[in-house]
């Protein structure tokens, strides 16, 4: 076997002996991205708390009642009696939002008054109150195109025509992509990612660093014959081997078996995947080169991976920040790799809708690779300076 | 007696202080990181909501309508329109990632109207990505009522002859006035980034300490911090960081909060007891975790792993009860689920500390449990260092 081959599975052992390794290689992935699908494995946040406040206590008051208890979004715990009570139970976080009908409502209804309905939501929990008013709206809107279609079809209309004016402009929605907005379908994929992404640079940031910690640097040096090129290219395969063993876990066993992504996108995730990977590798071998220090490496790397995810545009679209965020979104491999990910996996499109996004992870990998090499040359040089100084000094 | 305690604790807080300036580690963690974070990662939100999301727009009804429809959308904070002559291009667009879903308004759509026939016009949104698309959804569709509800005014007035109030009043039976309350614009960033500031309070701070015990267990400092007893070495350390992350609460409440505009409806007293019991139920949790460790580095590298798990889990980001009973057991073990709830209900709607008085207590057990648990853990390292 020749020098190249021997470091490939040095480093092999290496990521199977050592701790610092294996944890964050092999174990955590396993934990952590089942523990991320367990988290959103119910899909959807269902029967939220909800109370009526009814001051109108009539046959359309109950109505509407037995049409909010019939979405599936909401779980009526409580009647109320006042707007101080809704706010002192939302307060109290026993209940996510409230409904108001107002006294009189059915007379007014029948006597052709408007009549307003109030819905309260805990707006702080962003997410709940988007769904219960989402459910609400719904009933109210439905409830009110039927007052207005019995009301037209006493004057006599024609039930099509009056359908026409109940909802004179029917907008036809479709949620392309996620059509039911199921969270563990839009989240998960992402949180893995990001976590990978995290994985596989916490790990090679102490791919050539730690060789000094483990006192193997000089044995490194000779089989490699001082060539960081070698080293480099050859630990880079062999975490880069690694990843794969990630990504058989993530797109042949997570996701299957939580029932989760595009199983037809995969071989395109792979491609985007290892990109990602290589490009995530490339930093980790150039902060380790950078830094002989192995805790300033992980400080580092920590730094620079953990706003990965919400820099990425995510969950907030990157248009929506300021532009200097904008900036700096731009030098995390993730960010592109997202892009990427949304068009070729989520949506299922040609790889050639992520051409720009992969040329940029590819530029990632132009630019950490070669100046990981210079750097750690040096370190590698000086490192058989230093034994020879030790040398005349013995 | 007393006195030998409080003298132990005052050098253990000392030789803390020393330890963290010596360490370069633990002062990028403990002393910029939290500065850092709050400032990088709260400037993300500043603006609170996305305005002007791309919507491509294909229209080929050429009518007053259509154009109508067209402005009220364009002119909606929310939603921006382009313009595309087919919807292939549209649909290319929204592919290539420039805009985020499209917007079909198809012949006869005016001509519909005035024959009273239904018209139906098609929005078809990218909800891979999740909150560009809602708020297209329910910009476009209020507009789309509204439109409705005006050609009904129309109808009532032309056909029906109806006086313009007579009409207004059968325009929408049934209105819905919508209250979010204790966030009025429902913006994303009013809602994540109180929570957010707290999780990098939380995050440095159990980052730090358990690194810094790590540290005493890599360096075989144990026998030196515990030799004045078990409580005084985790209440002695912990010092340190009680008044560190106590000033860091201040100032990211006070400096942070005006920065970003964020409103705190309670009482600041009340939240400040509430925050010195999450520190103080944070420390022994921290310095149980890093006598896990052997090495400050895997103590680092495995912590790392820890913030997103346990923001998803608290309740903050997808409700509570919307998670699988295991995890919610979980996340009943971790401080930061009651201390949220506290928290986000004092500083958004204003309640008191003793309105969640089941949070206030399953914080303070946490508190003893974790205390409990340090001090069984430390001694049994204090016992094997000997």
């Amino acid at each position: 076997m020749n020098r190249f081959g021997h470091i490939i599975i040095r480093e092999w052992k290496r990521i199977l002996s050592l701790k610092v390794f294996y944890l964050v290689m092999l174990v955590v992935p396993v934990l952590l991205f089942s523990f991320y699908a367990v988290i959103y494995q119910k899909e959807e946040a269902k029967h939220l708390s909800f109370a009526i406040w009814d001051d109108d206590r009539s046959p359309v008051s109950r109505q509407l009642t037995f049409l909010l208890e019939q979405r599936e979004a909401l779980n009526i715990t409580r009647r109320v009696s006042s707007e101080a009570e809704v706010e002192k139970l939302i307060q109290e976080g026993k209940i996510l939002g409230a409904i108001h009908f107002p006294a009189n409502m059915q007379k007014d209804i029948y006597s052709r008054h408007p009549v307003n309905v109030t819905l309260y939501t805990n707006a702080a929990s962003l997410v709940p109150a988007k769904m219960v008013y989402k459910a609400v709206a719904e009933v109210v809107i439905t409830g009110s195109s039927g007052v207005i279609l019995k009301k037209l079809i006493k004057t006599g209309m024609k039930a099509d025509q009056a359908m026409a004016l109940a909802n004179p402009i029917k907008l036809n929605s479709y949620q392309l992509y996620n059509a039911s907005y199921n969270y563990q379908e839009y989240l998960v994929p992402g949180l893995i990612t990001v976590g990978m992404q995290m994985i596989l640079i916490i790990s090679s940031m102490l791919a050539l660093n730690y060789e000094w910690k483990t006192g193997t640097m000089q044995e490194l040096y000779e089989l490699s014959n001082g060539s960081a090129l070698s080293v480099i290219t050859a630990k880079t395969i062999a975490h880069l081997v690694v990843s794969w063993f990630n990504f058989i876990l993530i797109a042949f066993v997570v996701f299957p078996f939580f029932d989760i992504g595009v199983s037809a996108a995969t071989g395109k995730f792979f491609i985007i995947y290892s990109l990602l990977s290589v490009a995530c590798i490339g930093i980790g071998m150039f902060i380790s080169a950078l830094f002989k220090d192995v805790m300033l490496s992980g400080d580092t790397a920590l730094f620079y991976t953990s706003p990965a995810f919400v820099f990425s545009g995510f969950t907030f679209p990157r248009w929506a920040m300021p532009w200097y965020d904008q900036y700096y979104a731009t030098i995390m491999p993730y960010t592109p790799f997202l892009d990427a990910f949304f068009k070729v996996y989520y949506m299922n499109l040609p790889l050639h809708y992520a051409q720009a996004d992969i040329n940029k992870l590819l530029l990632f990998c132009a630019v950490m690779f070669p100046t990981a090499v210079l750097l750690f040359q040096r370190q590698f040089n000086a490192s058989t300076d230093e034994k020879a100084i030790r040398a005349v000094h013995h | 007696m007393k006195k030998q305690s409080g003298q132990s604790i005052t050098k253990l807080l000392l030789r803390e202080a020393s330890l963290v300036a010596k360490d370069h580690s633990l002062l990028l963690t403990l002393l910029i990181a939290p500065l850092l974070y709050a400032f990088f990662y709260g400037s993300i939100y500043i603006n609170k909501e996305e305005q002007n999301v791309k919507l491509a727009v294909v229209d080929d009804d050429h009518s007053r309508l259509s154009r109508l429809l067209q402005q009220n959308i364009d002119n909606s904070p929310t939603v921006e329109l382009i313009h595309f002559p087919n919807l292939e291009e549209a649909r290319e667009q929204m592919y290539r990632g420039t805009c985020q879903g499209y917007f079909y308004i198809p012949k006869g759509t005016e001509s519909n109207l005035l024959s009273l026939k239904q018209s139906n016009v098609v929005l078809a949104v990218n909800a891979a990505r999740f909150l560009p698309s809602s708020d297209i959804l329910m910009s476009v569709q209020q507009i789309c009522l509204t439109i409705g509800a005006g050609v009904r005014l129309q109808y009532y007035q032309k056909s029906e002859g109806m006086s313009s109030t007579i009409a207004m009043q059968n325009v929408m039976p049934v209105n819905l006035d919508y209250r979010p309350l204790f966030n009025e614009r429902s913006s994303y960033g009013a809602f994540l980034l109180p929570g957010l500031l707290a999780l990098i309070l939380q995050q440095t701070l159990l980052i730090g300490l358990s690194e810094s015990v790590a540290g005493e267990r890599q360096h075989s400092g144990i026998g030196e911090w515990l030799k004045s007893g078990i409580s005084t070495g985790i209440w002695g350390k912990g010092l340190f960081y009680l008044f560190l992350f106590s000033a860091y609460a201040f100032f990211f409440l006070n400096v942070n909060y005006s920065l970003l505009n964020l409103p705190m409806r309670g009482n600041g007293f009340e939240l400040s007891i509430l925050l010195i019991l999450f520190i103080v139920t944070l420390i022994p949790m921290a310095q149980f975790i890093g006598s896990l460790f052997k090495s400050q580095l895997l103590c680092l590298q495995m912590m790392a792993f820890s913030t997103y798990p346990i923001f998803l889990i608290t309740g903050y980001s997808w409700p509570f009860e919307s998670l699988p009973l295991v995890v919610q057991w979980l996340s009943k073990l971790l401080p930061t689920t009651p201390f949220i709830q506290i928290y986000s209900s004092i500083v958004q709607s204003g309640a008191s500390l003793w309105a969640n008085p089941a949070a206030l207590v399953h914080l303070m057990l946490l508190w003893c449990f974790y205390s409990a648990i340090a001090y069984l853990r430390l001694s049994r390292l204090r016992k094997r260092s000997q």
